[in-house]
């Protein structure tokens, strides 16, 4: 019979890893119990982490927000801070799924889970998260692109965890936009994802730029190629068209059930042009 | 009060809303076990051997069950039975089952089904209908690939193209569809001490099953029963065999102990059944006024390993594939191929899906050739009554096409769309498109479309209906209980309804074709007519009245209007024995007169004479950047003859189009040789809350003289329209044509 | 393993493997077979539940999650034999055909009225979006909540 734990601090969890080294840890089940379930996985326990207070909860420290790893999708759509700070990740969590899976599914879950198509991931590129990682021994930190190895593959080391994501508030920013492209309107994997945060000055002239596409490579791809063409040039179609050009070029999407690489390589340029919309 | 015409809220919704209602699947009975079969894994392969040995060991299981373990046919099928219930030579699809395992609980079974080795030499398979008919093809069955061949001809086809001012020629593909039925293929069964097996199934078709099951196992009819309560969902793919017979089988090797298969989702998808894949060769011609001189089309079905309700389904297909216009000359050919792809059967839209695809994309075509509006091509050719429509059948029934496209052409959503057009934002082009569509209503020549209703007066007073046709949620039984109420002027607190069990109600065909309400409908009115005349005089007996006039039914009794004087019912009901408060009457769907002298290759399901008939009209919007269509608005007008409740027929006219919706822009079973890639909800998709638009609903009264209250079937014209009126939408909107469904963003951002 | 709960009110304990998945705890073990299971990946909705008033899949929950939690199933909806709002709206809207997803579309838009009274359609379509239909194009779906969130907040709807 699989044991199935529930920790209620970190202390406990520490203690619930002993002897348990293979233990899978969850906190919302929206990806782990399908594959468990469906005979995918067989791990010899369960430790689920949703009732540990400390993982959960978004709070300001300064210039910088900290976002508990096992606040769900829910709580942080329904959150003052990361509504006004940090819309770009609002407005991807929005698409997340369903009302059903954002109840449960949490942002550590989303960023461990590593898919490339993890629709937080794009925004937290961009605004250059950093995730706090801590086991019995202690902790670490590291920024999120050190921490997503591959696809599905994160640098959580045994008897760890993922315990909050630092974002600095992205004051620096006046435009703050994320899209994404499915098959359907809800309950849709990502074919294509773009995060995108610039500021522009008031003659329209970009001068700062982060970007971050989901579902174009084995990893979030970023394209510093493109960041730097539109800096010191007033927005424009045709500059987005050339940055467009240079971002096709930086993505290695593969084809697969949803859609072929070639749809994802030209749609991942396509979306930077959505930005003239949004300027409007 | 339940009265005809008036918005009825279902007879089942209370049940169904409280979680009350028992569907197949919440069904369970003490001792049970679970029964699961062993799929092939490969498209096409002989069977060396199946190694059991290590699955048997495990720890509860209780049998295992091959081949050799079936007495009987081994072959189950609705019309033609070429289907093993276990494979014993050799293996024609990914989901063909070779051994069934019977185990004490769900894991166990899982368990055991993955310890079973069977081992194959792989033979090629074949995966395309026009390759599967080429000579050197690998052969599905001994007797070659061609399930069936026929033509449905009239006037004088190929000469005629020469007489015609324009002809356009075009090809479609249409792909294959899954039904999603929320509750997936199930059933409980047990062997009762005298032998008798007894099924509690998720089935359309409750009463065929018995056939079905007893041919395939070498039992007898009447030793088995078969419930069939509400589905939780069927569209065709719950009619014939799913379960039953490996079920049954499995209940006769239970020791006496029920039985429960239920299929998970990823085994619905391989093993279930599926629209047919077709494609489609069009050439259309037509005078410069637009009128429609000659149509040939050629079209191959894939059909999958086993026939199903193949050939029946290319009939209807084939039948259809004209539209509903009046072209005087036409030459149709079909071939009903085999291949090893999954098995395609029964799903609403049966056939006409397809071609509606093929016909209507090419009235567009011509539209745009000859600069005539694309509604008033239409309206130019669409069939009247005393039309002869493209099989050679004089249309004797209600025929509204006519009446819709006009209402359509005056709705404030096709006035109004230049001005939605010019209204789109940036980056999406938005455009509109129209179709106009029909589906034929029951089971055509060849086999009686026929019904036996049963109604009683209870000993409590009661009205009991005894339904034989299964409700899978197109809301049959509540215009049973409807019809009863109307006739017998009783309120829903007085009605009491029995589904579907060959036990206790009467044999009344399957729950199909847009047939059950139309053909168990009339059956029950002229049940419920006898019943009252009997309540009647039987009344006149107990107020020794010398002649039964004067006399009325009102709820709960029965009233003599001249003295006042009033009998309840449930006093009849203790005065008369059982024998005497029950009325048993049939009825057999009116069939089509003509002797049209062409398709006589199908000896049963062609030609039909009752039809209902559709305009529909999609607002689209393509986004330039990503090519992701959106729905933006919908409105579906419909001729189904007089409506019934208006509330079920919306039910019904929105949930086809949500699934003509689905199947024209994101459902596609994707195949690599025969083997699904996405037997999933994940990669299956199928429309959300947020896909589907605010439908318009609008109705086109006509009075059916044949049907029940002046009412016909409704329930799959709606499918037919969303692929083409969305496609033509698509090229109004980036003036490029698309010529293969689903219509993907893919397909589209290549397009523009 | 023991495990406690309130379901639909009461006090309840099952015995039951913890990882159990929670639906099959409540289809099986405690034969409530209102919350249906459909696709065993979370992407249907027919296991619906609320657990502390919130909507979600019980068919990813293992069965220690639910220690000392508030569950409610469809079963427990309508209070003392009266139907809620949201199931009376159901029957008159016609928004049940099938009614397979019935239960957990009913239960998502029960949450859903609880944390928004006062919904537009699109906030409707959006909020139950995690609940597949397949009979009833999702229209009179709408229609229903629609209707009994004007009544819950003491309105008369159209």
């Amino acid at each position: 019979m699989r044991e199935v734990i529930l920790p209620g601090s970190l202390d406990e969890l520490w203690r619930s890893f002993e002897g348990k080294p293979q233990a899978a840890v969850y906190a919302g089940g929206t990806d782990l119990l399908v594959g468990l379930y469906n005979g995918l996985l067989n791990p010899e326990a369960l430790i689920c982490l949703d009732r540990i207070e400390e993982l959960q909860g978004v709070g300001e420290q300064g210039e910088s927000i900290r976002i508990g790893s096992c606040t769900t999708h829910a709580q942080l759509l329904d959150d003052p801070l990361v509504k006004s700070h940090l819309p770009v990740l609002w407005q991807a969590i929005r698409g997340i799924g369903s009302p059903l899976v954002r109840n449960m599914g949490t942002i550590g879950g989303n960023i461990c889970t590593a898919s490339p198509a993890g629709d937080t991931l794009p925004p937290l590129y961009a605004l250059r998260a950093e995730v706090e990682l801590r086991s019995k021994e202690g902790v670490r930190r590291m920024a999120i692109e050190d921490f997503i190895a591959g696809p599905g593959a994160t640098r959580l080391q045994r008897a760890e965890i993922l315990t909050c994501v630092w974002v600095k508030k992205p004051g620096e920013y006046n435009l703050h936009h994320f899209e994404k492209v499915g098959l359907r309107n809800a309950l849709a994997c990502s074919v294509v994802s773009m995060a995108a945060l610039l500021r522009l000055a008031l003659n329209g002239v970009v001068e700062k730029a982060a970007l971050a596409w989901g579902s174009a490579g084995p990893t979030i791809v970023t394209c510093p190629e493109a960041e730097k063409k539109l800096i010191g040039e007033p927005l424009s179609m045709a500059l987005l068209q050339e940055a467009a050009a240079l971002v096709r070029k930086a993505v290695s999407p593969i084809s697969d059930v949803r859609a072929d690489a070639d749809y994802r390589r030209i749609v991942a340029g396509n979306l930077l042009l959505r930005l003239c919309k949004v300027l409007k | 009060m339940l009265e005809v015409g008036c918005p009825m809220p279902g007879f089942d919704a209370r049940a169904k809303v409280t979680g009350e209602e028992k569907y197949a699947a919440d069904q369970s009975r003490e001792d049970t076990l679970w029964a699961g079969a062993k799929r092939a894994g490969i498209a096409h392969g002989i069977i060396r051997g199946i190694d059991t040995s290590a699955a048997r060991a495990l720890p509860g299981v209780f049998a295992i069950l091959t081949r050799k373990d079936i007495t009987g046919t081994n072959r189950q099928g609705i019309v033609h039975k070429d289907q093993p219930v276990l494979a014993g030579g050799k293996v024609r699809h990914c989901g063909d089952p070779v051994a069934l395992v019977l185990a004490e609980d769900r894991d166990i079974l899982k368990n055991a089904l993955s310890l079973i080795r069977v081992d194959f030499e792989p033979l090629p398979g074949v995966f395309d209908p026009e390759k599967a008919l080429e000579p050197e093809a690998p052969r599905v069955h001994e007797t070659g690939n061609l399930l069936q061949k026929a033509v449905i001809s009239t006037g004088n086809a190929m000469e005629s193209f020469n007489e015609c001012d324009i002809v356009v020629e075009d090809s479609f593909v249409a792909s294959g569809q899954e039904h999603a039925f929320l509750e997936t293929e199930n059933g409980l069964a047990w062997r009762e001490p005298d032998g008798k097996i007894v099924m509690i199934v998720s089935t359309q078709a409750p009463f065929r099953d018995r056939f079905e099951i007893a041919h395939a196992l070498g039992l007898e009819v009447d030793a088995i029963r078969v419930i069939g309560p509400y589905l939780g969902g069927g569209f065709g793919g719950k009619d014939g065999s799913t379960v039953q017979c490996l079920l049954a089988l499995a209940a006769l090797h239970a020791g006496g102990r029920p039985v429960k298969m239920w299929w998970e989702r990823e085994e619905s998808f391989i093993a279930g059944y599926k629209r047919h894949p077709v494609k489609m060769r069009y050439r259309l011609g037509a005078m410069r006024d637009g009128t429609l001189h000659a149509l040939q089309c050629s079209l191959f079905y894939d059909t999958g390993p086993y026939a199903h309700l193949g050939v029946e389904v290319m009939a209807l297909g084939m039948e259809h594939a004209g539209g509903p216009y009046r072209i005087p000359n036409t030459f149709v050919e079909g071939w009903c191929v085999y291949t090893n792809n999954p098995i395609s059967g029964a799903m609403r839209g049966f056939g006409v899906c397809q071609v509606a695809f093929g016909i209507e994309r090419m009235m567009d075509l011509l539209a745009s050739k000859l600069g005539m509006s694309r509604l008033d091509i239409r309206l130019k050719n669409a069939l009247l009554r005393g039309d002869r429509n493209c099989s050679g059948v004089v249309l004797v029934h209600s025929t509204g096409i006519v009446p819709c496209l006009e209402t359509l052409g005056r709705h404030s959503l096709w006035m109004e769309s230049s001005k939605w057009k010019g209204a789109a934002g940036p980056f999406k082009r938005r455009g509109v498109g129209i179709a106009a569509v029909f589906n034929a209503m029951g089971y055509g020549r060849g086999i009686p479309d026929s019904a036996i209703a049963k109604v009683e007066l209870t000993r409590e007073g009661k009205i009991r209906v005894y339904s034989g046709v299964p409700d899978m949620g197109q809301g049959n039984a509540s215009a049973f209980v409807q019809f009863a109420g109307e006739i017998l002027c009783q309120n829903a607190s007085r009605m009491e309804l029995i589904l579907p069990d060959t036990d206790r109600t009467h044999p009344s065909g399957s729950s199909s074709a847009g047939r059950t309400t139309y053909t168990y409908g009339n059956a029950l009115i002229l049940a419920c007519k006898e019943l009252k005349e009997k309540l009647l005089h039987r009344t006149a007996l107990m107020l020794m009245l010398d002649e039964a006039r004067g006399l009325t039914l009102l709820p709960g009794k029965v009233k003599h209007l001249p003295s006042g004087r009033e009998v309840p019912l449930d006093l009849i009901g203790r005065t008369f024995p059982e024998t005497d408060r029950i009325v048993v009457n049939q009825f057999v769907m009116p069939v089509a007169q003509d002797n049209v002298n062409t398709g006589k290759e199908f000896k049963i399901g062609f030609p039909h004479v009752l039809f209902s008939y559709a305009a529909h009209l999609a607002y689209v919007e393509v986004d330039e950047l990503t090519g992701k269509i959106d729905v933006k608005g919908y409105l579906a007008v419909t001729e189904g003859g007089r409506i019934i409740n208006p509330l079920g027929f919306e039910q019904q006219v929105h949930g086809a189009v949500a699934q003509g919706i689905g199947y024209g822009l994101m459902e596609e079973v994707l195949l690599d040789e025969g083997r699904i890639l996405n037997p999933n909800f994940t990669n299956y998709i199928i429309p959300t809350s947020l896909d589907i638009p605010e439908i318009a609903t609008v109705s086109v009264e006509m009075v059916e003289s044949t049907g029940p209250f002046g009412m016909k079937g409704i329930g799959e014209v709606g499918t037919n329209g969303p692929l083409p009126a969305i496609a033509g939408a698509v090229e109004d909107a980036v003036g490029r044509r698309l010529n293969r469904s689903p219509l993907t963003a893919e397909n589209i951002l290549c397009a523009m | 393993m023991r495990i406690s709960f309130y379901l639909n009110g009461k006090q309840t304990h099952v015995d039951v493997p913890p990882g159990r998945k929670f639906v099959d705890v409540l289809r099986e073990d405690l034969g409530l077979t209102g919350t249906k299971e459909c696709c065993g990946a979370g992407e249907c909705g027919a296991c619906t539940i609320l657990v502390d008033g919130q909507a979600r899949l019980s068919c990813l929950m293992a069965a220690a999650q639910l220690q000392g939690r508030r569950v409610t199933t469809i079963e427990g909806l309508a209070a003392d034999g009266s139907l809620h709002p949201v199931q009376e709206a159901f029957i008159e809207y016609g928004a049940v055909q099938c009614g397979f997803c019935t239960p957990g579309v009913v239960l998502a838009a029960v949450h859903l009225l609880d944390r928004n009274p006062d919904p537009t359609r699109e906030q409707i379509r959006e909020g139950l979006s995690g609940n597949l239909c397949r009979c009833s194009g999702y229209v009179k779906i709408v229609d229903a909540v629609e209707a009994a969130a004007t009544k819950m907040r003491g309105g008369t709807p159209q």
